[in-house]
Formats: C-alpha cells, structure tokens, sequence
C-alpha cells in the first residue's frame, strides 16, 4: 500500500488534485454514462488505512461491489463496507454487508451507516470515504425532501468531524433544478462529468486548485 | 455558565450513566445525565447541543427521545448508544434520522465521546441547508434587537406598502436566528415566529438571487410542508438581506395564497424595498449601540 505524504486524500489515475481530509463531493451527469464509475473510481483507496463504506441504491451489494472492484477497488470485507437499500438482495450473510428493506427508510440507512463506518475504524481503516450511489432513489421515495436535507447533513456532518471523504451520486435530469441546487449546498464541492464519445470529461465546482474547465478524464494532472 | 458543548445523556442504568458522562465530560463536554424520556424532556431546552440516548428507556425508546428532542430543538444532534444491532432496531420514520454508535464496538465508550464531541460541536442534523459561514451569519443576527426593531414603525409602514404595491395577502420582514424565523414587521398576517425547516426564507438567504416560488404545491422542496399550507402561502417572492459585512441576516418577502408571477419589474421592485430594509436596519442597530 501507498506511503501519504500529507493527510488530503488522493484520486489515483484521474485529473484531480488532492482534497483535504473532511471534504464531501457531489458528483452530477448522467449517471449510466459517468457519473456512477466516477462516483467509485473517486472512492477507491490505495491508503494502508483507507476504508470505504457504500450506500448503494440503485444496485445490490454484489452488484456494487463488483462494479466497485471493476473501477480500481480492491474488495476486502474488513475495509469495503456496503449498506444495500436496492430493494434487490438475497441472502447477504457477511457482516461486512447490511440490508435496508427500501431507500425510504433513510432512518434505518443512517444507522446502518454508522454501524459500518464504526466496524471499518474499529478494524483499523480510520481514513473512510463513504460513498452514496446514488441519491436518486433516496429523494424520489421520500414524501418529504426536508427528510433527505436531514440526511445529508448527518453523514457529511461525520464525514467533515471524521476527516473522512464523501461523494454522493446524482443524476441532475433526474430531479427538478430547483431541488439539484438544494442538495449541492449540502457539499464542499461538485463534479460534474459527461461522456463524449465514450470519453468521460470532468470539471469541478467549489473548490480550490481543481479543473475548473471540461478536462478529459484520463488526462491525469 | 460554561462554554462547553452541552450533551443531555439518556441511560436508564445509574452506573453505566455515571461511567458514560465520565467520558463524555472527558471529552470536554458539559455532561447531564438522565434516567429516563419524562426527565430528558423536561431537561431539554434549545441550549443543548447534543442528546446521546439508549434504545431501551422505562418509559420509550430511542425513537420516543428524537421526537422529544426534534420538537424542542429540531437541529440538535441526537446518537443512539445502544448494545443493539442496527438489525434488531425498529424502523424509525424518516424525520427520526440519527447518529449511531454500537456498544459492541472497543472501547465504545471513548469512541462515542469523540463521536459527541465532534457532533457538539460542528455537526447539526438540521432538516434545511445551511449557510457556509452560519456561525458568522448567527453573530450577525444576534447583533439585533429584533423586539425593539418590531416595535418600530417603519417596518410597518414598509410592509404596508409593499402589500399594497404587488398586491398580495401578506408582505414581510424577518431574521432567521438559529431555529427559527422571527418577523420584525408582518403586514396581513399576525405571524411572530415559523419554525426555520418550514419556512421558504431558509432557501432566500443561501443565494443573492431573488427567490421566486410560483406555486408552493409545484415545487419538490416546498409542497409536503404542512405550515406553508396553514399559513396559506401559495406563492412566494423573496430578498435577502445581508449587513454591511455580507452576512445574511433575513429576508424581505411576499407571499399570497394563490399561485402568481412575478415580473422583473416587479422583482426590482422588491429589491429595492429590501434595499430600504437593509439601511434600515443599519441605521437601528447603530442607534441601539451595537455599532
């Protein structure tokens, strides 16, 4: 594993500078062409003590691990943690996947969360990034959106006070403009990607010393 | 009084409480121990910034404590503590989202302190956005006298005008403190106080831009929320007023319980009353002293 020559978290092998331990990271565009690998690619850790812990919605835990896998993860139960709220699963025996019976549950997802997150530090990896993938199904089964505000003031609350690293997934087409703007306030920064001709592009908005122009994702920095 | 975070702690079991708030106060937090829901309630108060609780109460349960909690002080930071698996627990409505931390784990005890501590400090489970510079923002208002500034006419006569001028049911002027929205002038409405998760406001003072909602039913962040249907707020129009130092201390707006546009005359309009506001308001707290 990768020795750190400071505590930011890195993103290997994308054209993005290294974020400071806390920051949370919205990533928007359409999610089945981008948005979705940029989501795990941005959480995949090469840190002796990176953990990662995945809200997955919109796919069951073994799906999500393997796309996960697919995008650079490396798959350790004692590290990669998933919380499967797709509505999808069969049995899922090991501890290091909880289910979550629909993505409206956001109470029972939140707990689920904080269990994992504790299991992954209690097992070593204190430097967690915690990813939601995607936001979509959470505001769409929620009556009310105040609920999901609530939600995500809760987890990047822990990630800013663990000096973790969030990334939350949503695809801006999905939701009224209005409501995309509302759920951007609640992070540090956004990702924007887009794919063009099969290339992903991406550009960030928020923070400091970042692409802030579309710039070819493999293009490294 | 001290100026550490305050956390209310919930265990039903005097010694493991006593050990709890060792290690809370440990942490450096102002520590309360509570035996049970009725004495955690009559405990609370919007001063507290932390409520740490067990599942199992004698009289409720963990979910019990965040209703308590969530109708004295919505934004406050709430952690199960539990020897439960998230499994075992019910489900919980999707306004009881909470922190969690397992007794299971090591040293669970100091790692709830560093959980409570961090959540004391920085963290809200707020139901609404909140302004990146909200301490600076929170400052700013309490630099008001807002009782003093409801008492003055020119408020009054401010919003009078603007009610006459677009037309609308109600014209107003708020703060928006830590919880809540405070009206210093309401012209068509005798409202005092709204809950900051219920009120539109809480959107306005985010961005510079005037915030226009054409119909309340129509819009995802505004259409499940009883109060603005109580209040018969259909529509909404909204500038935020800021002091001479950028932060955002409220807001000038109109309202009307019918769905309505605006056009940009009218939305100069409206800028140039909250223009008048901010000068206003300016000048009072100048009077008042608070420079």
């Amino acid at each position: 594993m990768a020795q750190r020559r400071d505590d930011r978290y890195t993103f290997d092998g994308l054209p993005l500078n290294p974020v400071e331990p806390g920051t949370s990271l919205l990533v928007t565009g359409p999610v089945l062409s981008g948005a979705r690998e940029m989501g795990l690619r941005l959480l995949c850790s090469s840190d002796a003590d990176g953990g990662t812990v995945l809200i997955a919605t919109d796919s069951d835990a073994t799906t999500m691990l393997e796309d996960f896998e697919r995008h650079g993860g490396v798959l350790d139960r004692d590290r990669v943690r998933v919380i499967d709220c797709a509505q999808e699963s069969g049995d899922l025996p090991e501890d290091s996947v909880s289910t979550v019976n629909t993505p409206a549950d956001l109470t029972g997802i939140g707990i689920e969360y904080s269990g994992q997150y504790e299991s992954t530090y209690a097992s070593g990896y204190t430097r967690v990034r915690t990813g939601i993938i995607t936001l979509t199904p959470l505001l769409v089964y929620s009556d009310d959106v105040r609920a999901v505000y609530r939600f995500l003031n809760t987890i990047t609350g822990r990630v800013g006070t663990a000096d973790g690293l969030g990334v939350c997934v949503l695809d801006p087409n999905a939701h009224e403009e209005q409501v995309v703007e509302s759920v951007a306030r609640f992070f540090d920064g956004r990702v924007d990607v887009r794919a063009d001709q099969g290339a992903l592009d991406l550009r960030v908005a928020g923070l400091r010393d970042q692409p802030t122009n579309w710039t070819p994702v493999g293009a490294g920095t | 009084m001290s100026d550490s975070p305050t956390v209310l702690c919930a265990q039903p079991d005097a010694d493991e409480r006593a050990e709890t708030a060792d290690a809370l106060g440990d942490a450096g937090l102002a520590v309360e121990g509570v035996g049970s829901l009725d004495t955690l309630t009559t405990a609370l108060d919007r001063s507290v910034d932390c409520v740490v609780t067990a599942f199992d109460l004698p009289d409720g349960d963990g979910f019990d404590v965040v209703d308590a909690v969530r109708s004295v002080n919505p934004a406050c930071v709430v952690i199960l503590y539990t020897e439960h698996a998230p499994s075992d627990l019910p489900r919980g409505g999707p306004e009881q989202v909470v922190e969690y931390v397992p007794r299971t784990v090591p040293e669970s005890r100091e790692r709830l302190a560093d959980v409570a501590a961090m959540a004391a400090a920085e963290v809200t489970q707020a139901a609404y956005p909140i302004p990146e510079t909200e301490t600076e923002r929170l400052a700013a208002v309490q630099r008001y006298d807002i009782d003093q500034l409801a008492a003055t006419d020119a408020f009054d006569r401010l919003t009078a005008l603007m009610a006459s001028h677009f037309d609308i049911d109600v014209a107003f002027v708020g703060l928006m403190d830590e919880h809540e929205e405070r009206f210093v002038a309401c012209e068509g409405a005798n409202w005092r106080t709204l809950s900051r998760e219920d009120t539109i406001c809480t959107h306005t003072i985010l961005s510079d831009e005037t915030m226009v909602v054409e119909d309340t039913h129509e819009d995802p962040r505004f259409a499940a929320v009883d109060a603005l249907k109580q209040l018969n707020i259909r529509s909404y129009a909204g500038v935020r007023i800021t002091d001479e130092e950028g932060n955002a201390v409220g807001a000038v707006c109109c309202t009307d319980g019918e769905p309505r546009r605006y056009t940009q005359t009218e939305l100069d309009d409206l800028q140039r009353f909250a223009d008048e506001v901010e000068e206003q308001l300016l000048l009072r707290r100048r009077l008042q002293g608070g420079s």
